[in-house]
Formats: structure tokens, sequence, C-alpha cells
């Protein structure tokens, strides 16, 4: 029987060449991907929303996503929005460093002692996020506390191939994620119409005003999946 | 080519329906009277990019598990051993030049080295592609959660 | 009037492979040490995103592109913007001429990456140089 992937929260971070905090940006989520939540986590390069194909695009609807910009173009935020589907936290890098009292880095090349400190606040705050989306209590690890053979290195999710059907629902066609997975499963568990909804809000963001047309068009869909039943004689 | 398919994660292996299959993740695959290999696509996948690819000498007798090509991707050092005892009756020199083929079509164009088998019941003893699918997917997930 | 184009230099984000990290520490050798005044660079995001200035950018002047895996995320995005590439570079290709860098950590280059990214903007700071001793644009016709 096939089985979802487990759920984790894909991290997606600006590129940001052009400004320290963008330097910032890559090395804090590269932080959280090896160090904080290695195992909670996965990444996307986001130029492969361009030059990757409908997998990429996919793989952001199916994970819940944290963007994390360098500046406040959101670049991250919003071709992840653009591409695929709204992310469920947004961090913007000048933003964070204001709330908190904190330096921004002088160099985009190397982080400086004022980098380092915005590193470990800034990777706190995304842990703490991945936590609150996952529903899990994780003890607080300083960095330091991570032996080095615990440190996993980040690999990034290029060629995701989470399936993707098209739905016609209210009218409009809709891409719908990850549903033959979900088909298999319940059908082998027998589980009710209810619980396959929960489970298809699980890994697609659904407009709530939009609910009832998205469980009538999945069920539907169910029920061309299934086979039907064997007619006795009589 | 007809492929079975599995996603494991975020990533999506094939399993080529014509070929068999040995734990090590290599294929093998009847070509008349020899039997071609290569890596599969989860080994290519997991191992990363190949740029350098060591191709044994033809004419060279190895047994089952005997070190047969070594490959060096971006990420690791490779050595593939062969999935039979036998012969090497080919290698193939493309990869010298063009090492990314075995990335790019590890079933196909990537193919390693041809063997002429000692004995066939070993090339028989291998896996079939239904067989071995769960087994690479197994692998996969332990993979996955290191 | 005439003025001298900068090269953009725009490596691949590679946020999961150890040669994106490579190919973004040559970008910075180019425009930092090697060729100061002649380089510049642009946020693929921003050209991923379709902001009208990045992509001016690249279609306006020169580019050159710095890819870390076989996906050539900069090359793709670079054109789809409308760009078209001078030169594109590939650290894949350091490597193949470099046997001896190894470099297995995205978020440590080590001495293997760091020199892998010195040959590879070196190279690069050639083909910028030779760009940069083609006679400059002419903005403005005159007429006789």
């Amino acid at each position: 029987m096939p089985v979802l992937p487990k759920r984790k929260v894909g991290l997606i971070s600006c590129s940001g060449e052009e400004l320290p905090e963008g330097t910032l940006s890559r090395v804090t989520t590269l932080q959280v991907l090896e160090r904080l939540r290695p195992h909670d986590t996965v990444t996307l390069c986001l130029p492969l929303f361009l030059a990757g194909d409908d997998k990429e695009r996919a793989f952001a609807r199916f994970y819940p996503m944290i963007a994390i910009d360098g500046c406040d173009k959101r670049c991250a935020a919003l071709a992840t929005e653009k591409y695929s589907a709204q992310p469920t936290a947004s961090i913007v890098i000048p933003e964070f460093l204001a709330a908190r009292g904190l330096d921004a880095p002088h160099s985009r090349r190397q982080l400086d002692a004022a980098g380092e400190r915005a590193v470990d606040a800034l990777a706190q705050e995304i842990a703490r996020r991945v936590d609150d989306i996952l529903g899990v209590k994780h003890a607080h690890v300083a960095e330091e506390q991570v032996a080095k053979s615990e440190v996993v290195t980040a690999t990034c999710s290029c060629g995701s191939g989470i399936p993707v059907t098209r739905l016609n629902i209210a009218g409009k066609d809709v891409e719908v994620v990850a549903l033959p997975l979900i088909f298999e499963q319940f059908y082998g568990d027998g589980k009710s119409p209810d619980e396959l909804f929960t489970m298809v809000k699980v890994y697609n963001a659904i407009p709530p005003e939009l609910e009832p047309a998205y469980r009538e068009a999945t069920q539907r869909a169910f029920a061309e999946y299934v086979p039907a039943p064997e007619k006795s004689g009589g | 080519m007809d492929y079975l398919e599995t996603i494991v994660d975020k990533f999506v292996f094939r399993v080529a329906r014509d070929c068999r299959y040995n734990d090590a993740d290599i294929w093998a695959k009847r070509v008349n009277d020899r039997v071609r290999v290569g890596l599969t696509d989860f080994l290519q996948q997991k191992s990363g990019d190949v740029a350098f690819v060591n191709l044994p000498s033809t004419g060279k007798s190895l047994n089952a598990n005997d070190a047969l090509v070594a490959l060096e991707t971006i990420k690791v050092d490779l050595e593939i051993a062969a999935p039979i005892s036998g012969r090497i009756i080919a290698v193939n020199d493309a990869l010298t030049a063009h090492p990314e083929l075995v990335n790019d079509d590890p079933y196909g164009e990537g193919w390693l080295a041809e063997l002429e088998p000692s004995n066939w019941a070993d090339y028989d003893a291998l896996l079939d592609a239904e067989t071995y699918l769960p087994q690479m997917k197994a692998r996969a997930e332990l993979e996955r959660e290191k | 009037m005439t003025e001298s184009k900068r090269v953009m230099i725009v490596p691949c984000s590679g946020i999961g492979k150890a040669y994106g990290s490579v190919g973004r520490e040559a970008m910075y050798a180019l425009l930092e040490d090697l060729c100061p005044d002649t380089t510049d660079t642009v946020c693929l995001s921003l050209l991923t995103l379709g902001d009208a200035e990045a992509q001016a950018q690249v279609r306006d002047q020169p580019t050159i592109t710095i890819d870390g895996c076989p996906s050539a995320c900069a090359k793709v995005n670079v054109e789809a913007a409308g760009g078209k590439p001078m030169a594109e570079f590939r650290v894949y290709d350091v490597y193949r001429a470099h046997r001896e860098l190894k470099v297995r950590s995205v978020s440590e280059l080590g001495d293997a990456g760091r020199e892998m990214a010195r040959i590879l903007a070196e190279e690069i700071a050639a083909k910028v140089d030779e760009v940069s001793r083609q006679p400059p644009v002419n903005s403005q016709q005159s007429t006789v």
C-alpha cells in the first residue's frame, strides 16, 4: 500500500544575493534544515518553480511552507503564492530584526558577529513556527548541544513527484494534490467520507467558503475511484 | 521503456520492468547472451551527479560481488560490485566523456558494463521489478530518516 | 555619450546542493575581488518572481550564469526573463577539471569549496575582461 509522505514543513528562502539579509536568510534556513529541525523540514530552491516542472509547484502545495525573505520585496512568499499556494507563514528579516532589536549583518558574503546573532535568533523563531505548524513540542536545544554527528545535510526536493489531479470545483478547473495516494490509503482502510475530506484538507489549502464544493468534488472523484460492487442476482 | 514508480517523501524513483535487481540497487538485463548492468534510478539519485567513471578492462573474469566499476559523484565515491559472476565483455566507453549519462538515463545510455555469465542461475536468482520495488522503497525511506 | 555595461553575474540559489554555495562564493569573488568595477549581480529570486527591473537588467546587460546542478536554474530563469546569457558556467565542470577538490557540505565550503570558487571566479573574470575590452555602446548616434 503506498504511504503518504510524512508531514513536514517546507522552508523556502529567497536567494538574496544582493543583500546581507539575503545571505542571512539562506544561512538561517540551512541552520534549521541541518541542525534544529532536520527531520521535520524540507526545502525547495525557489528558482525551481520556474526551472522545474509541475512537481516542484505541487511540492509547495503539499507541504505547509514557511517563506523567509531578506527584504520587503518578499520574493519567496510572493513567488510561492504565484506559482503554488500561499505560504502558511512568512518572515521578512528586516522586520524580524527590528522587532527584536537586532543589528543587521554588514556583509553579504560572510556573516559577521551581528549576522551570527541574527542567525541564532531567527533560526529559533523558524523552528518554533515549524513546531507550531506540526503541533509538536520540542525541548529547546541550543545549537552547541547538537553534536556534529546529528547534523543532517540538507537536500532539496527537486523531483517531488507528488501527484496532482485536476477537478472541476465550483465551475473552475482546480489542481488538488495527492488524491490518488489519499484514495488508495482510504480505500484500503475503509474510512468514512468525512475522514477522507479531513485528509484532503491536510494536504491541500482549501478556502473555507469553498469547502462544500471541494468536499463534493473529492467525494465524486473517490466514488469514481472505488470499484462498483457486484450486483447480486435475484 | 516501461517503468514502475514509487514516491518516497518528495522523490520519485523508477524501476524498469524489463530488468532484474539486487539489494545493492544494481540492475541487470539480459541482452542476447550477455548481461548488461547499471545503477538503478534510486542509486543514481541518492549518489548525486556522476563526475568520473573508472571502467574495468574487458576480458577480466570476476565473481559476484567483486568490484566492477568505481564512480565518483559530486557527493560520494562509489564502488559498484558485479551482480553476477562472469567475464567482462564490454564497457560503456561513452561514460568517460559523458558521465552524466548515468544520471540522465540510468537504465538506457547510462549502462556500465556487459558480462558473459559464468552461470545463468546467478541472473535468474536476481529480483524481478515487482519484488525489488518495495525493498528499494524501504531502503529509500530509511535513507530519508537519517 | 557612451556607456559601458556591467556584466551581470547570476548564480543559482542552490540551497540544497554544495555546488550552489560554490557558485555563490564565486560570484562574490568576482564582484568584490576580481572585477569590482565591471560586474554586478541581481537576485535570482527577483527573476523568478518576474520583477520588471530585474528582468530588464538581464535583458539589457551582458549576463553570465553560474549553475550548480543540471536543473540549471540560473540559465533557465535568465532566459525566462528574456535574457540571453553570453556565457554559462557550471560548477560541475570545475570539479571535472580538478578532481581533487571535493566539496561535501552546502553550509560550509571548506578549503576545497573556496578553491573551487576561486578557480571558477578566475575563469569567469577572463570572460568578463573579454567583454569589457569590447568597444562601449554608443547611446546616441551622431549624424554627419
